[in-house]
Formats: C-alpha cells, sequence, structure tokens
C-alpha cells in the first residue's frame, strides 16, 4: 500500500458514504421482509394464541406465528391445519388464510397455523430469483403477500452442518435440509431453532387433542409426487374415502403412502408420536420448479410458464399442463376442497369426531370468481 | 457464541477493507473494497 493523497482519500470517504447508502437500502429492503402481513380473521374465529404458547422459548422470535381457533356450537373432533411449513409453497398458505378469513365451524374445533414455519417467510431462497412479495387482487384493492423460503432463515440458525442427522431415528440427510421443519418433526427442546418450532407443533398437537393434522404444501411439476395426498397408514381409511369423494367431484389426486423410512416429515412423525391421524396434500406450483423460465410474482400467482407447456408436450411432467397453467385459484381450490372433505369424514373414522367447515368457496366457485374474490380487502 | 465470533471475524475483516480503502491509490481498487463493504455491513448487522 502507497501513501495516499488527499485528493485519494476525499474519493474514498465518498466511496465509503455511497457503500453505505446503499447498505441502508439493502438493509430496508431485508428489514421489510420482516414484516408480517396483517392478518385478517372473520367472524368465525373464537380464540387466538402463538406458538410460543407451546414452546415458550419462540418467544420474540420470528417463529413466534399467530395460531387461530374456530369453535363450532356443537361437539366434534379437532382438525389442525397447517400453511407455510414451507414458505415458497404459497397455495398451502394462502389456503389456511382464507380458512382464518372465511371459515365458519358448525361442530367441532378448526385449529389453523397459516404461517408454520414463520422464519422461513423473512428470507427467500439465494440464487432463485424469487419475488420477495406477490399480489393477490381483491374487491378492495391488491393485498400483498411474503414469497418465503423452503427453509428457516439462516439468521436464525446457523451453521449448517455436512450432513442432517435426524434426532429420534438418525436418519441422514443433506446439511441444508438441518433446517427444512417437514424435516425436523417430532421436534426436541434441547434441538435446532428449526426442531423448537416443529415441538411447538407437536406439543399443540398433543395439548388441543388434535385428531387430524392436515399439512398443505406445493411441489414442483416434475415432481413424481404431485396432486397428491400423502397418508401416514393410520390414516390411510380417511385418506382413501376423501380421495373417492374428490375424484367424483372432478378433482385428479392420487394417494400415496408416507415412507416409513423417510423421517422427520409432519405425516410420519405426527402419526407415530401423537394420537392424532396425519396427511398431507400437495398442489403444482411451477414457480418452485427447475425448469422454470422468468421466477416472477405474476409465475407465483398465475402459475402460467412457456417451458412447463413445452415440458408437457414432450411428456416430461406428472400433470397436465397447457396454457392456463396451475393458477392460484386452481390450487387453493384443491387444498381447500379437500380440508373440507377430510374434517368432515373424520366422523366416519372416528365417530362423533367430525368437524363441520361452512362458509368458504365451493372449487368451481373459487376458480370462477379468482381468489381476491374470497379474501378480505386490504387494511 | 459462535455467532459473536462470527460477527467479530466479519468487523476485522471490514475494518481492513476499509483500511485499504481509503491507503489505496488505485480507483478502481478503491471501487472494489467499496462494493465489498456493502455485504460486509449486512452481515455485520446481521440483515443478510
Amino acid at each position: 500500500m502507497t501513501s495516499a493523497t488527499n485528493a485519494t482519500r476525499l474519493w474514498a470517504a465518498g466511496l465509503t458514504l455511497a457503500s453505505l447508502v446503499v447498505a441502508g437500502t439493502a438493509a430496508s429492503a431485508f428489514g421489510r421482509m420482516h414484516r408480517t402481513e396483517p392478518n385478517i380473521p372473520g367472524s368465525g374465529l373464537t380464540r387466538q394464541s402463538t406458538l410460543a404458547a407451546y414452546e415458550p422459548s419462540l418467544a420474540r422470535t420470528s417463529a413466534d406465528t399467530e395460531v387461530f381457533f374456530m369453535d363450532g356450537g356443537r361437539p366434534g373432533g379437532v382438525v389442525l391445519v397447517l400453511g407455510g411449513t414451507h414458505p415458497n409453497e404459497p397455495a398451502g398458505f394462502l389456503t389456511a388464510v382464507l380458512l382464518v378469513e372465511r371459515a365458519r365451524v358448525a361442530s367441532g374445533r378448526l385449529i389453523v397455523v397459516p404461517r408454520a414455519n414463520g422464519s422461513g417467510f423473512t428470507h427467500n431462497d439465494p440464487q432463485e430469483g424469487a419475488p420477495q412479495t406477490f399480489e393477490i387482487t381483491t374487491p378492495g384493492g391488491p393485498r400483498s403477500f411474503r414469497f418465503g423460503s423452503r427453509n428457516t432463515n439462516p439468521l436464525d440458525q446457523w451453521p449448517d452442518p455436512d450432513v442432517y442427522v435426524h434426532a429420534s431415528s438418525g436418519q441422514r440427510l443433506s446439511g441444508a435440509e438441518v433446517r427444512n421443519l417437514n424435516r425436523a418433526f417430532p421436534g426436541r427442546a434441547d434441538g435446532t431453532f428449526t426442531e423448537r418450532i416443529a415441538l411447538a407443533i407437536a406439543t399443540l398437537v398433543r395439548q388441543e387433542q388434535v385428531d387430524l393434522v392436515i399439512d398443505l404444501h406445493e411441489a414442483s411439476p416434475e415432481y413424481p409426487v404431485i396432486n397428491a395426498i400423502v397418508a401416514h397408514e393410520r390414516a390411510m381409511p380417511l385418506a382413501a374415502a376423501v380421495l373417492l369423494e374428490m375424484q367424483m367431484a372432478g378433482i385428479q389426486i392420487s394417494l400415496e403412502a408416507s415412507p416409513a423410512t423417510l423421517r422427520g416429515l409432519s405425516t410420519r412423525e405426527m402419526g407415530d408420536h401423537t394420537p392424532a391421524l396425519a396427511v398431507l396434500m400437495e398442489t403444482p406450483n411451477p414457480a418452485q420448479g427447475r425448469i422454470r423460465g422468468r421466477t416472477s410474482a405474476a409465475l407465483v400467482v398465475g402459475g402460467r410458464d412457456a417451458v412447463y407447456e413445452r415440458a408437457a408436450r414432450a411428456r416430461r411432467l406428472f400433470v397436465p399442463f397447457d396454457a392456463t397453467g396451475w393458477p392460484i385459484e386452481a390450487r387453493v381450490a384443491r387444498h381447500l376442497t379437500g380440508v373440507v372433505l377430510f374434517a368432515r369424514l373424520l366422523g366416519d373414522a372416528r365417530p362423533g369426531r367430525g368437524v363441520a367447515i361452512e362458509g368458504v368457496p365451493e372449487a368451481g366457485t373459487l376458480r370462477r370468481d379468482g381468489l381476491g374474490a374470497h379474501l378480505h380487502p386490504p387494511r | 457464541m459462535i455467532t459473536w465470533i462470527y460477527r467479530g471475524v466479519v468487523l476485522l475483516v471490514l475494518v481492513l477493507v476499509a483500511l485499504d480503502l481509503f491507503g489505496e491509490r488505485d480507483r478502481r481498487k478503491q471501487l472494489v473494497a467499496a462494493i465489498v463493504l456493502v455485504p460486509l455491513v449486512l452481515r455485520l448487522l446481521m440483515l443478510k
């Protein structure tokens, strides 16, 4: 290094100032990702809590997310719906939001957690070019929602190990999976941040005597487990009944068993470690696929992608994919239909424990009107 | 604990880069140092 002149020092001071301005602008953008959009519960809400009520170590963290209770006037069972286990799978999250805003429960209790992994909503996956937000147009104006990451924010949990060892089974997965909530169940109190989120949900299931856990997901169109119900073996008869009802309603869907050797999933661990029945549902989401084109908010909401159309013509996908694509309405309609049927038919699997959900739109109505027509206007 | 060690390392690198920025006479190298400062500041403040 040589001694610098006053001119170069002045230039250096200017560059430093410019760096701080850029850093401040970036900090503001990243800070906005930590702000949760307001929830607008409907008339069906009877009680509200947070995950920290079930795992106190989550208090004042990004994972301390809302838990909504909707109780019916008549006795029945208890159904828990998880949205946002993977925050880059928006149909699951938005189905949970729609339930919170529109559902009324006639019998039993419905519990909804729209942002199961709140930390995952505070960042995006690096190098994916994903949008930070997307908008759903309602009659009262556009509502903005966060598009997050599959995994917990590394600001909340780091470093990733080379190999993730699932605590209760010893299963070994790639290191990044250590921040995947759906590989962390049943969780543990002295575990990682993600394992404590999983523990909070498992504790909620036990304390609230949940009969059925429905975990809402999405998958890329080239992934074989798609437009599918995945069920723990104890939930298979119920899932088969729901599958038949959905097929008769014109919704093509398949049924898969939750593999006994793939551990940490909500279906596997809730089914093994709690008295609840556990199922998971998948819809197609081109925004998380590997062969997608530009990753934009329009792709997230509209679900149209020319590259996937070509892939479908070449028979490389596990779902049909034409110019209509897979708009968010179609994906939420599938999830919503499944949730309502699962809740109702739970009464056949566990007599007297059915949950009657009313007030939500039917699949055809939702597809016709658009999702925004059934959401509350922005505050 | 490991996070505080990490932030200490980030602070050390940030100070060294800033010293280089002010000691360097080549303006292009100064510009490179200024660009490197941005992620270091964000890391130090744990914003990204």
